[in-house]
């Protein structure tokens, strides 16, 4: 079939162009505002029936709705007229044919109509088939060797050497590596960076790393360059002893986050120097130095907490907490929204005697408790202007992508003393995260999450050992022990002594 | 005016007929009827050659594809559908 429509189809735009066509989509198709939604309402119905139908089809040479069949039809043919547009997926057809056609030039006008009702109507963009760019096809077509991944395949697993109490890091790895948002990213090679500094960017090394899991050998990584780095960037986490998972986990999000907002930045000075120099063909030295000077301020000023920069980690990992302080006097609300990586749940027994969690879901209903704070915790009330009692009470305003849970086994007494909470802790497969929201009625919304990652910690404070387990397929489990990779049972993950979770939605959302 | 008019009407200048059509698209994807529909169309094509037409092809596919829509998607529209036009003043279930 062509991408240009047929015969009649090309022969009517010539006649009458694509000008139609872009008005009847943008109002009764794809209703790309207000004022169109009005417009279909009152007046887009089958002017046979007067039903507004399961398929409408306008015709497109004059003004004429019609239901799909008899109406439509008895219509075209009497009128003599062929092309028709089907309204509730935006499909043209031609009568003279009596099939669908298919035209480049109109499926971007409706991509396009397609974006503004999304738009306007703050929704996610429904379901695309893929169309390859003609440079994809011609990637495509200079690479014909195709790879079929089998259930037994082991590629996209490697185990990784421990340098001397580096499992804390071997696992964030794993749990990395096996997050299927960022392996689309890294394996479709989307980083961007200038060359001179990629030695000592982590993006660039996470991407090559992608590279070497996928590469098809079997044998164990050193990720003494990702450590090295690390080492430069989070200087907390320098050393040789065990560190904490959790924390190399955030440090790791961090600093990609940070490179992130850097190479683009970069990116964009250097373009937009390209453009300075080529208008007025002055101040290179300069420039170079002031471009450098406004990446070290964007860079502090993202530098601790994840805000939405849109870079790949904040796309997959920021999600936004709201916590509402009610205050007993007059129920005055306050509301403020902040960004969160990820969820640290308390396990221990709560300050009035609560039952201590058991479950995942314990956890999560405790975390989103309204909690008094008391006659020493006051907080002056925006509405009544006094030092009143209030509550606290946290809930997910948007989650991310990838939900990851922090179950806190490290109980820090003082900085020396510390004791671990081994209590077992259940935690579903699939986890619907609706009771969380803090607006649950969105008829909307899509909470559900699958496990893919669970970092475990065993042993004591002192002296313990990581361990990942990590999805490899669908249904398929592998242990991760450092340069050790076993399959495992679903049982013994669900069994495990969890310390971090890692929970990916199930339907993403386009834009 | 109808009844359903009314609704439909209500739901087209609200935005949630859209709403509503995406949900029902994606629950369908998921369910994995639509790989079935794909492939019962394919089935028929092979059969019947090449030179069927769209119309008979939607004849022929329509209902065995309406009664393959599993009862908990129908549901799942059904409550939200409900929900919505409960939400809404000025329509009277």
């Amino acid at each position: 079939m062509g991408e240009t429509g047929c015969k009649h189809f090309q022969a009517y735009v010539k006649e009458q162009s694509l000008d139609t066509f872009r008005i009847i989509d943008a109002y009764f198709s794809a209703c790309v505002n207000k004022d169109a939604r009005e417009k279909k309402a009152l007046s887009c119905c089958c002017f046979e029936c007067g039903s507004y139908g399961l398929q409408v089809y306008a015709c497109l040479h004059c003004i004429y709705f019609g239901c799909r069949g008899a109406h439509i039809a008895t219509h075209l043919r009497a009128k003599k007229h062929s092309i028709a547009l089907e309204l509730s997926h935006g499909t043209l057809y031609c009568n003279s044919c009596r099939d669908f056609i298919y035209d480049t030039r109109c499926r971007e006008i409706a991509g396009v109509n397609r974006r503004l009702e999304a738009k306007d109507l703050s929704k996610s963009l429904s379901w695309q088939p893929w169309i390859p760019t003609p440079k994809e096809t011609n990637l495509l077509l200079a690479n014909p060797r195709r790879r079929r991944i089998r259930a037994n395949e082991t590629i996209g697993l490697r185990g990784l050497i421990n340098l001397g109490s580096t499992c804390f890091m071997n696992c964030i790895v794993q749990a990395l590596i096996h997050t299927p948002l960022l392996s689309d990213y890294f394996l479709s090679e989307r980083h961007e960076c200038n060359a001179k500094s990629s030695l000592k960017c982590l993006v660039c090394e996470v991407s090559r790393l992608f590279q070497e899991f996928y590469s098809g050998s079997r044998s164990p990584l050193s990720l003494h360059r990702l450590l090295h780095l690390i080492w430069n960037h989070a200087k907390h986490l320098a050393g040789y002893e065990q560190q904490d998972a959790h924390e190399f986990f955030i440090a790791t999000l961090d600093v990609l986050h940070r490179h992130c907002i850097k190479a683009k930045t970069e990116v964009e000075s250097a373009n937009k120097l390209n453009n300075a120099t080529s208008s007025s063909g002055s101040g290179t030295g300069g420039g170079s130095g002031s471009g450098g000077h406004n990446t070290n301020t964007n860079t502090n000023v993202n530098s601790n907490c994840p805000t939405q920069c849109n870079c790949i980690i904040d796309q997959i990992f920021t999600g936004m907490l709201q916590s509402d302080v009610v205050c007993q006097e007059c129920k005055g609300v306050s509301t403020t929204i902040d960004p969160f990586w990820d969820i640290s749940l308390d396990l221990g027994e709560t300050a009035h005697g609560g039952s201590t969690p058991k479950t995942l879901i314990d956890c999560l209903e405790r975390y989103t408790r309204a909690e008094h704070l008391g006659e020493y915790g006051k907080i002056k009330c925006s509405t009544c202007k006094s030092y009143q009692e209030s509550t606290k009470q946290f809930s997910l305003r948007t989650l991310p992508s990838v939900a990851s849970f922090h179950l806190k086994r490290f109980e820090h007494v003082s900085t020396l003393i510390g004791k671990k909470v081994s209590t077992f802790i259940s935690f579903p497969v699939e986890l619907d995260m609706t009771p969380f929201m803090s607006e649950k009625n969105n008829a909307y919304g899509d909470f559900r999450y699958s496990l893919y990652a669970v970092v475990n910690h065993v042993g004591t404070i002192d002296s313990g050992h990581y361990i990942a387990y990590v999805r490899h397929h669908k249904d398929t489990w592998v242990k991760c022990d450092d340069h050790i990779i076993t399959t495992a049972t679903l049982k013994q993950v669900l069994d495990s002594e969890g310390y971090l979770l890692f929970y990916h939605k199930n339907i993403l959302e386009y834009e | 005016m109808t009844l359903t008019k009314t609704v439909d009407q209500a739901t087209i200048l609200s935005g949630d007929r859209s709403k509503l059509k995406d949900l029902l698209c994606n629950r369908l994807a998921e369910c994995g009827w639509r790989d079935e529909v794909r492939l019962m169309c394919r089935n028929i094509i092979k059969e019947k050659g090449n030179n069927i037409k769209v119309e008979q092809l939607i004849a022929d596919v329509t209902p065995r594809a309406r009664a393959s829509v599993p009862d908990a998607v129908k549901k799942e529209l059904l409550m939200k559908i409900k929900a919505i036009l409960a939400a809404q003043e000025g329509i009277d279930l």
